[in-house]
């Protein structure tokens, strides 16, 4: 008895190490005959032992093997599971051809560049405004301070479709008609389509976008537009980007200051620069203090109250930002180059 | 403004590098756009502002200049070598029109020899990219150029009775140009007549007959201040842009003329002419000097800086204006005439700023005080409509808001346009009053280079007369043609149809949660007749969609189906959508029922849906169709369709023999009302998703 009960151990370790190295079918299979089969399994060997025991031993010795029995049973079932799932039959492929493309629209540049503009100044706290592209002369030009007859309007080339009425050659007639909507402070920025008459070329056309803002508080400075402006640029392009504030005249402003940066392109090396010419310097913005008399017309008084105003072309900014020699590229409306955008 | 540097040594003193000149005229807002290096003198380009005309000569950039670098402009001395004749005993000038010439200076310069100019002078010219053409010429262009003071000279022998006189053309009908030509005159424009006919278009050019040639001798110097408007008004009607126009429209120095004039007669009287004696000044309302309150205390409010005063005091002094201090902080400037542009505080500020340098000002971020509210919808609706047109394939484009009459006229819009009045062409003379127009061009553009799938879409303005009001009207439009996507190895590219459309418009629709909305057959001028639907929400029509009409792609050379969809942005958003709420997710499962019929082709899809529709079965949550079919196997007159049927109860699991006698019901009345057939294999077994207990 004694003698079988260490036969029972020694087999159960020998079975555990056999068992630990079967890796497939076949071995698993090899290791069952081995001990379950019903001719000469080890298993069977030992019930003939067993047998041989005295009746009051042999109801323990049972037990005993039954339980080394059921043991490798649930052991090999576990086996042939992990087994199953190891070799599962899977069907080669091809890992080398080419993955399925899904397809997915572009958004226009220019939009998508308004955007980014709108982005940054609506996290700075501005709120955007519309307004009429059909305008009357008033809102664009003689509220903003530009008399008739002056020869300012000629930097303003318009397009007219009535002796009152207009299609406005900036966004800055919305200044007017928010600053007479609501009462400061005023925090706005105006995108949208602005028109001159002019024929296409590389860096002209009839029709662009302009981005134009405003602010009126008191105590407004020049150096808050200055502060804005630079926050802006620095984040619509990159943070150490050179900035210089220009003065300039718009009559709506007053003073007035054009906004250059550092050409992105050459930074001033090249004196041959397609983009800035050699200047190291790119007009991108024109900007000032809101000029008196335009708060006057709109009944606001200057006294008490300043702001600057701001504006920018959406078309040539893009134009720059992205390296587009050829403004007109943007309303060719090209899939190819329109798609090239869904990129960025 | 081209710039000799050579021309404005004559004025002060520059003794810098070209380098640290060209800092310093871009620090005061004198923009050196460009410069080339000429003989041994350097020719800058210098940007000038349309509100100050005295930087348009040389003496009003050295003025800058010295101002900027502390430096005092050169004295000028002009002698001149005179007869015992007064100019007034030889010329009778009169200004009839005091509004419009508020001042005339004229001297005589006689026994002159024309011919070619000195060669200083020609140099001089030749800088401002001008050919030299005789000495009288050379020097009017000379002082112009000089000190932004435009001068004419008449060929004294040819006045007529020795009279000028200052008036408005009347009844006077034209005047004879240099180029031989009539010039057309109207009886508003100032011009300068002499006894019998005018000899000058005042500020503008001067006329043939009286004007110098080789054998004139006697040259009567006109230096004048006309008014802005009316020289502006006469070049616009005339078509004639001079540099002298250019200077009076822009307003010129009323303090100068007379020192224009001698300017003028003293350079002529060194190439042998002689100059009678005083200028004859007619100057009816002398006026006096602007001033201007300047409180120092608003600079500091305006810029963010405090400025020294004595930097402003000395700034100011230099450009020439006259600072007398009232009170403590508060000062009148008296304004030198040139400075047309300097009226108010704000304009002083200004000047003290530039000179102090834009740079100097620190960058600080304004209060962030409460704003009103403003919320814009609308924004964020177009945006979501972007990206999910975007996920469904289709390309943004953007279109000029100009149009083609006929192109618009053969779309029949029914919309009254908006003409340009002055439009670069006739072919973009009015504006759009649809979006498709530009979406067909676009499709032109992109078929002519390959695309062979076209799929775009534009949100933007149409513009159109309403009553009398021009109106805007914001708008979406989409066209597809051809493939959708592109062939791959696993996956097939479909061309596009009507269904493609109509789906896209539905998750338009839907994602803006514009529920529920419907389609109504109608007919559409750009669409072919039963291949178009309205688009209708709230029982109102918000847009068309369709098959575009054959004669409308063949004006565009397009031979391939387009159809298109445009629809009304403004009204649409006027609307209010349906408002969000979370719905409770299905706890019970679901029973699905699928069947196939084979039906009479004449019936639509919505019949066959309001009829189940009207049935108001229990627990039908969503029916349909996944399937069509037409063929061979089928009579020619009849299509067979598939239709998907999912049950839920939300309180149970449903039990499949409810399902069941629910789906018969509907089988039944559908055989009634449409006398189907049900197809082999499409069933009344319950199809291949079961429930988990059959």
């Amino acid at each position: 008895m004694k003698d079988l009960k260490a036969k029972i151990a020694e087999l159960k370790k020998k079975f555990n190490s056999v068992s630990a190295r079967v890796k497939d079918e076949k071995s698993l299979q090899e290791v069952r005959n081995t001990y379950l089969s019903r001719k000469r399994g080890e298993l069977n060997l030992l019930f003939e032992e067993m047998n041989a025991l005295k009746p009051e031993k042999k109801s323990q010795a049972g037990q005993m093997i039954n339980s080394l029995k059921s043991y490798i049973q649930e052991r090999l079932e576990k086996l042939k599971k992990e087994i199953a799932v190891k070799e599962r039959p899977v069907r080669k492929i091809d890992l080398t051809l080419p993955g399925e493309k899904g397809y997915c629209g572009a958004p226009h540049p220019v939009v998508l560049f308004q955007q980014e503009i709108e982005e940054i100044f609506l996290s700075m706290g501005f709120s955007i405004e519309e307004g009429p592209e059909v305008e009357t002369d008033y809102y664009n030009f003689e509220a903003l301070n530009f008399p008739p007859h002056h020869p300012a309007r000629d930097d303003w080339d318009t397009l007219y479709i009535t002796d009152d009425l207009l299609l406005r050659t900036h966004t800055s007639p919305v200044q007017i008609r928010a600053m007479e909507k609501r009462k400061p402070p005023i925090r706005i920025i105006v995108p949208g389509r602005v028109y001159r008459r002019e024929t296409s070329d590389p860096t002209h056309l009839p029709m662009f976008y302009q981005v134009e803002g405003l602010v009126v508080d008191e105590g407004i400075t020049f150096a808050n537009l200055k502060g804005t402006l630079e926050r802006f640029i620095k984040t619509l392009f990159y943070e150490k980007i050179k900035i210089r504030f220009r003065p300039s005249f718009f009559p709506f402003t007053e003073p007035s200051a054009e906004v250059d940066i550092e050409c992105i392109v050459c930074g001033g090396e090249d004196e041959k620069c397609r983009i800035c010419g050699g200047s190291g310097w790119k007009e991108i913005l024109g900007s000032g203090m809101v000029d008196p008399q335009v708060l006057k017309n709109v009944n606001i008084d200057p006294e008490k109250y300043s702001g600057f105003a701001f504006g920018l072309g959406v078309d040539r900014t893009a134009m720059f930002a992205y390296q587009i020699p050829d403004m007109r590229y943007f309303y060719e409306n090209d899939l190819r180059f329109i798609r090239q955008f869904a990129l960025k | 403004m081209r710039i000799s540097l050579d021309w404005l040594k004559d004025y002060v003193k520059i003794d810098r590098d070209l380098s640290a000149l060209i800092s310093k005229l871009d620090m005061i807002g004198l923009l050196v756009e460009d410069w080339e290096e000429r003989d041994s003198d350097v020719i800058l380009e210098i940007e000038t502002y349309a509100n100050r005309p005295d930087t348009l000569g040389h003496l009003g950039i050295a003025r800058e200049i010295a101002a900027v670098l502390g430096l005092n402009l050169k004295e000028q001395n002009w002698p001149l070598i005179e007869i015992e004749q007064e100019t007034s005993d030889l010329i009778d000038v009169q200004i009839w029109d005091e509004n419009l010439c508020a001042r005339y200076c004229g001297i005589i310069v006689k026994n002159l020899k024309v011919g070619p100019s000195p060669d200083w002078l020609k140099k001089r010219i030749e800088a401002m990219g001008l050919n030299p053409i005789n000495n009288v010429v050379d020097v009017t262009n000379y002082v112009l150029f000089s000190t932004a003071q435009p001068i004419h000279a008449f060929d004294l022998d040819k006045i007529a009775g020795n009279k000028i006189i200052v008036r408005k053309a009347g009844e006077s009908k034209t005047l004879r140009s240099l180029e031989d030509k009539n010039i057309a005159l109207s009886p508003e424009m100032l011009v300068i007549a002499d006894e019998e006919k005018p000899v000058a278009l005042a500020g503008v050019i001067g006329g043939e007959e009286s004007a110098v040639f080789e054998k004139t001798q006697n040259i009567f110097i006109e230096s004048a201040y006309f008014d802005p408007v009316s020289v502006r008004k006469t070049s616009k009607l005339t078509g004639i842009f001079t540099d002298a126009s250019y200077r009076f429209e822009r307003g010129a120095d009323i303090s100068f003329p007379p020192q224009g004039a001698l300017m003028a007669a003293s350079l002529l009287t060194q190439m042998g002419g002689e100059a009678t004696k005083e200028i004859v000044d007619v100057f009816p309302k002398p006026r006096k000097n602007k001033t201007v309150i300047l409180r120092h205390k608003r600079i500091f409010e305006l810029i963010g800086l405090e400025i020294d005063e004595k930097f402003t005091y000395r700034t100011l002094s230099r450009l020439g204006f006259q600072v007398e201090i009232q009170q403590e902080g508060t000062w009148q400037v008296l304004v030198p005439h040139f400075r047309i542009d300097v009226e108010r505080e704000a304009d002083l500020i200004e000047e003290i700023t530039r000179f102090y340098g834009y740079d100097k000002i620190p960058a600080t971020f304004p209060p962030l005080r409460e704003l009103e509210p403003s919320l814009d919808k609308n924004r964020k609706r177009v945006n979501k409509l972007r990206q999910l047109l975007f996920s469904l394939g289709f390309d943004e484009v953007l279109n000029f808001s100009f149009s083609d009459p006929e192109e618009e006229a053969s779309f029949k819009t029914k919309r009254k346009p908006i003409e340009i009045r002055n439009p670069v062409s006739s072919k973009a003379s009015i504006l759009r009053t649809t979006l498709i127009t530009g979406l067909l061009e676009n499709i032109l553009w992109n078929r002519n280079r390959g695309a062979e799938g076209i799929h775009i879409f534009e949100v933007g303005n149409i513009y159109f007369w309403e009553k009398e009001s021009s109106r805007e009207q914001a708008r979406i439009a989409l066209a597809t043609t051809g493939l959708i996507g592109s062939t791959q190895w696993q996956k097939k590219s479909k061309e596009t149809d009507f269904f493609h459309m109509k789906g896209t418009l539905e998750s338009l629709m839907s994602d803006l949660r514009y529920e529920p909305f419907s389609f109504q057959e109608k007919d559409h001028a750009f669409f072919e007749k039963g291949h178009s639907l309205a688009l209708l929400f709230k029982e109102e029509i918000v847009g068309y969609f369709g098959l575009l009409k054959k004669n409308l792609l063949d004006s565009y050379s397009l031979d391939d189906a387009v159809w298109a969809a445009e629809l009304n942005l403004s009204m649409l958003f006027g609307k209010k959508p349906q408002s969000f709420q979370h719905v409770p997710v299905d706890r019970f499962p679901s029973i699905t029922r699928d069947v196939s019929f084979i039906v009479n082709r004449s019936i639509t899809y919505q019949e066959i849906k309001e009829v189940i529709e009207r049935l108001s079965i229990p627990h039908l949550k969503t029916f349909d169709l996944y399937d069509r079919f037409s063929g061979a196997s089928i009579p020619e007159d009849k299509v067979s369709l598939s239709l998907r049927f999912v049950y839920r109860n939300p309180q149970k699991t449903l039990l499949a023999e409810e399902v069941d006698s629910l789906q018969q019901k509907i089988i039944n009345v559908l055989k009634k009302e449409f006398n189907f057939q049900l197809r082999e294999g499409g069933t009344e077994v319950p199809s291949k998703v079961r429930s988990k207990k059959k």
